[in-house]
C-alpha cells in the first residue's frame, strides 16, 4: 500500500485537481439544496464533462458532487424543512426544529461537521478495506464474476420499487439496452435495426439524460409551481455550539459512522437506510431521547454523519467487484471505465497510484466540502430560492447540450429525448429506473463474463454453480430475494392493517 | 393584448379542470405483465434478423439476448399469475390512476423539448433552440415577470458559451 501512497499524492495534489475537487463540492452543494434537484441527476448532467478528462480529475469532480451532496441536501432540510435530497429526511426532523428555535446556523454547522467526520472516516476505510476485498475479488474467475453481477442486479432490482419481479423486469431492459450495437466478442452488429449511428451503441451518459434528468422535466406536470421562499433573516444567529453539545455529539457521530459504512458495503442499500437506522439507534441510546424531533443536536449529528459516511464504503464494493452500491456510484463506474480502469485487483495493482490517488482525494473532497461549507453555506441557502421558472429551462439546457457534447451530434439528443419519453412510461407503469441504469452499467461485464464461462465449459450451464465462490454468491442472491420478498410482504401487511384500522376509526 | 392573455389563461383554466376531473385507471401489474411480455416475444422474433451469428460459434450473441428474455417472461407471468389469482381470489388489483390534465401538460412539455431539438439541428444554432426552451417554459410557467426573462436567457446564452468557448464544443 506505502508505496503506492507518494506517486499518488504527487499525480492528486495538482492545481487542475484541487479546482475540480472544489468545482465539484460546489456544485453537488448547491444541486442538492434544491428541493426536487437530486445527486444522481447532478452526475449525470455533469458525466458528460468528465468525458474530456483523464481519471483523476474526473473522478475527483464526481465524487465532489457525490459526497457534498450529502451535506446539501441538508441545507434545505433544515431551512426550510424540505430535504434536498431524500438522504437528508433524518436530518430535518431535528434539523428544522433547531433553526424555529432561531440556531440555524448552528444546525447547518452540526450537520456540517457530522458530515465530514462521516466522509473522512468512510474514505478511510475505503483506503484500508478496499486492497483487502481486492485481493478476495482477485480470486474469482468468468463464472464468478457473472454471478457477482447478477448478485448485484437482483438486489438493485429488489430494492428499487414496490416489486421485485418488476425491478427485475426494468433490470433486463437495461440490460438489453446495453447489447445494442457491437456484439463485445464477434464485432458482429446487433440490433441496430438499419441505424449506422447505433453501430457503436448507445453512451450511456446520453441514455442516463433522458432516463433520469429529463423524465423529471416531464415530471413538472404533475406539480403545482410552489415558490421556495427562504426568509434570510433566520441566518443571523451566531451558530455558536457549547461545549456540553460537542460532547453529546461524540458518541452518535462515531457509532453512525460505522453504521453508514457498514449499511454503505452492502449493494442496494444507502443513504437513506443509513440515516434513519443510525438516527433511530442514537435515539435509543442517548440520555436525552426526548429531545429527538424537538432540535436535538444528537439527532442532525447522527443523521448527517451517517449518510456521508455511505460515500467511501458504496465505493468498496464498486472498485473491488465491480457492484455499484447505488445509482449514483454506478455512474462513477462507468467514468472509470471509459479511461480504461476496471474494478478488481489490477485496479489496486497496476493501476495502483491512480487508485490510491482517488482514495486518498476522497478524504480531501471532504475536507474541501467542510471548507466551503464553512464560508459559503449562506450562499448555498440562497440557492434554495431559485424559482422553477427559471432553473427548468436551465436544466433542460443543460441536458441536451450534455448529450450534444458527447459525440457532437444532435442524434444524441434524440436519443436522450426517446429515453425521456420511455423513462415517462415506465414511471406510469412504476417500473423503477435504477435497474435499467444497473442493467446499462453493468450490461458488458455480465454479458462477456456469461459467454467466456460458457466458452469454458463448451456451452455447460453448470459451470456457474461449481465452483465454492459460485455457490457462495447463489446463496447469497437467494438470501438476499428470501429477506427482500419478506420485507415487501411485511410492508404490504403493515399496509393493509392500517388500512383497516383506517376503515374501522371511520 | 394583456386582456387577450388574462382570457386565454381563463379558458386554459376552464379546460384544465376539465381534465383534472378526468382519470383513468389501469391495472399496473397486468399492463407490465402483458405488455412486456409481448415486448420480449417482439424481441425474440426479430433476434434472427437483428443479431447476426456465424455457424462456428460454441455461444453466439444471441444467447444473452436470449436470456435476457426468457427472464423477463417468466416475471411477466408471474406478474400476470398474480394478477389472475387475486381477481379469482376477488382480492384488489394493483391500480394506477392516470390524470388526463397531467399527461396533457407533459404532452406539451414534451412539445417544448422536441422544437428545442428540432430548432437547434435544423439551424445548427444551438443558442436558437435554447432560447426557445426558455421562452417556452416561461410561457408554460405563466411567468410575468420581465426579469425572469433576461436572467434565464442570459444563463442559457452563457451556458452555450461555455461549452461552445470553454468546452470547444462544435454547435
Amino acid at each position: 500500500m506505502l508505496q503506492y501512497i507518494v506517486p499518488a499524492t504527487g499525480l492528486l495534489f495538482t492545481l487542475e485537481n484541487i479546482l475540480w475537487i472544489n468545482i465539484g463540492v460546489f456544485v453537488g452543494s448547491v444541486f442538492a439544496a434544491i428541493p426536487g434537484l437530486s445527486v444522481i441527476l447532478c452526475v449525470i448532467l455533469f458525466l458528460p464533462v468528465t468525458y474530456t478528462m483523464t481519471a483523476i480529475p474526473g473522478m475527483m469532480f464526481l465524487l465532489g458532487i457525490y459526497c457534498a451532496g450529502g451535506y446539501g441536501g441538508s441545507v434545505s432540510a433544515i431551512l426550510i424543512n424540505t430535504p434536498g435530497t431524500p438522504h437528508a429526511a433524518a436530518t430535518m426532523l431535528d434539523g428544522h426544529p433547531l433553526s424555529r428555535k432561531g440556531r440555524t446556523k448552528a444546525a447547518l454547522k452540526i450537520a456540517l461537521y457530522a458530515s465530514t467526520f462521516g466522509g473522512v472516516f468512510s474514505a478511510l476505510m475505503l483506503l484500508f478495506l478496499g486492497p483487502q476485498v481486492a485481493k478476495i475479488a482477485a480470486q474469482l474467475g468468468t463464472a464468478e464474476y457473472f454471478m457477482v453481477c447478477v448478485f448485484g442486479l437482483t438486489i438493485i432490482a429488489g430494492v428499487s420499487g414496490k416489486s421485485i419481479i418488476r425491478g427485475l423486469v426494468s433490470a433486463c431492459l437495461g440490460l438489453l439496452i446495453s447489447c445494442i450495437g457491437t456484439d463485445p466478442m464477434t464485432s458482429y452488429d446487433r440490433f441496430t435495426f438499419g441505424i449506422p449511428r447505433l453501430y457503436l451503441g448507445l453512451d450511456l451518459a446520453v441514455c442516463l439524460i433522458g432516463l433520469f434528468a429529463l423524465v423529471e422535466i416531464l415530471a413538472k406536470a404533475e406539480k403545482k409551481l410552489g415558490e421556495l421562499r427562504l426568509d434570510t433573516a433566520k441566518m443571523h444567529d451566531d451558530g455558536k455550539i457549547s461545549r456540553q453539545e460537542y460532547k453529546r455529539m461524540v458518541r452518535p457521530v462515531i457509532m453512525s459512522s460505522i453504521i453508514g459504512v457498514l449499511v454503505g458495503i452492502i449493494p442496494g442499500t444507502g443513504a437513506s437506510e443509513a440515516s434513519w437506522f443510525s438516527y433511530n439507534t442514537a435515539k435509543n441510546l442517548s440520555k436525552h431521547p426526548e429531545e429527538f424531533g424537538n432540535g436535538s443536536v444528537e439527532g442532525i449529528a447522527a443523521a448527517e454523519s451517517a449518510n456521508n459516511a455511505v460515500t467511501g464504503a458504496t465505493l468498496i464494493p464498486l472498485l473491488t467487484l465491480g457492484i455499484p452500491g447505488d445509482g449514483t456510484v454506478a455512474i462513477m463506474l462507468s467514468a472509470l471505465m471509459i479511461n480504461g480502469l476496471n474494478p478488481g485487483l489490477s485496479l489496486f495493482t497496476t493501476d495502483g497510484d491512480i487508485m490510491y490517488a482517488i482514495m486518498l482525494g476522497l478524504i480531501l473532497v471532504n475536507l474541501f466540502m467542510f471548507i466551503q461549507g464553512r464560508f459559503l453555506t449562506t450562499l448555498f441557502a440562497k440557492v434554495v430560492s431559485i424559482p422553477q421558472e427559471i432553473l427548468t429551462p436551465i436544466i433542460v439546457i443543460f441536458c441536451f447540450a450534455g448529450a450534444y457534447s458527447v459525440n457532437e451530434n444532435y442524434f444524441d439528443v434524440a436519443v436522450a429525448l426517446v429515453f425521456g419519453i420511455l423513462a415517462w412510461i415506465l414511471r406510469k407503469l412504476d417500473l423503477p429506473p435504477v435497474p435499467i441504469l444497473l442493467g446499462l452499467v453493468l450490461g458488458r461485464m455480465t454479458e462477456t463474463n456469461f459467454r467466456r464461462a460458457l466458452l469454458i465449459s463448451n456451452g455447460d450451464p453448470s459451470i456457474f454453480l461449481k465452483s465454492i465462490y459460485c455457490k457462495i454468491f447463489l446463496a447469497l442472491i437467494i438470501i438476499a430475494v428470501g429477506a427482500i420478498v419478506r420485507g415487501k410482504w411485511k410492508e404490504q401487511k403493515a399496509a393493509k392493517a392500517a388500512a383497516a384500522a383506517q376503515k374501522e376509526s371511520n | 393584448m394583456k386582456e387577450m392573455v388574462r382570457a386565454f389563461h381563463a379558458r386554459m383554466d376552464r379546460w384544465g379542470e376539465s381534465l383534472h376531473q378526468k382519470e383513468m385507471r389501469i391495472p399496473v401489474d397486468l399492463t407490465v405483465g402483458v405488455l412486456f411480455f409481448l415486448f420480449a416475444l417482439a424481441i425474440l422474433f426479430v433476434m434472427p434478423q437483428q443479431v447476426a451469428i456465424s455457424e462456428k460459434d460454441t455461444v453466439n450473441g444471441r444467447a444473452f439476448p436470449t436470456l435476457l428474455m426468457v427472464v423477463m417472461m417468466i416475471c411477466c407471468a408471474m406478474l400476470v399469475g398474480k394478477e389472475i389469482y387475486k381477481i379469482i381470489t376477488k382480492q384488489p388489483l394493483n391500480w394506477k390512476v392516470i390524470n388526463l390534465q397531467t399527461e396533457i401538460k407533459a404532452l406539451v412539455i414534451l412539445a417544448i423539448l422536441v422544437v428545442t431539438y428540432l430548432l437547434s439541428r435544423f439551424t445548427d444554432l444551438f443558442v436558437v433552440g435554447a432560447i426557445f426552451c426558455c421562452l417556452g417554459f416561461l410561457v408554460y410557467f405563466r411567468c410575468k415577470k420581465p426579469s425572469y426573462y433576461v436572467i434565464t436567457i442570459t444563463i442559457a446564452v452563457a451556458i452555450w458559451a461555455a461549452f461552445r468557448f470553454v468546452l470547444n464544443v462544435d454547435f
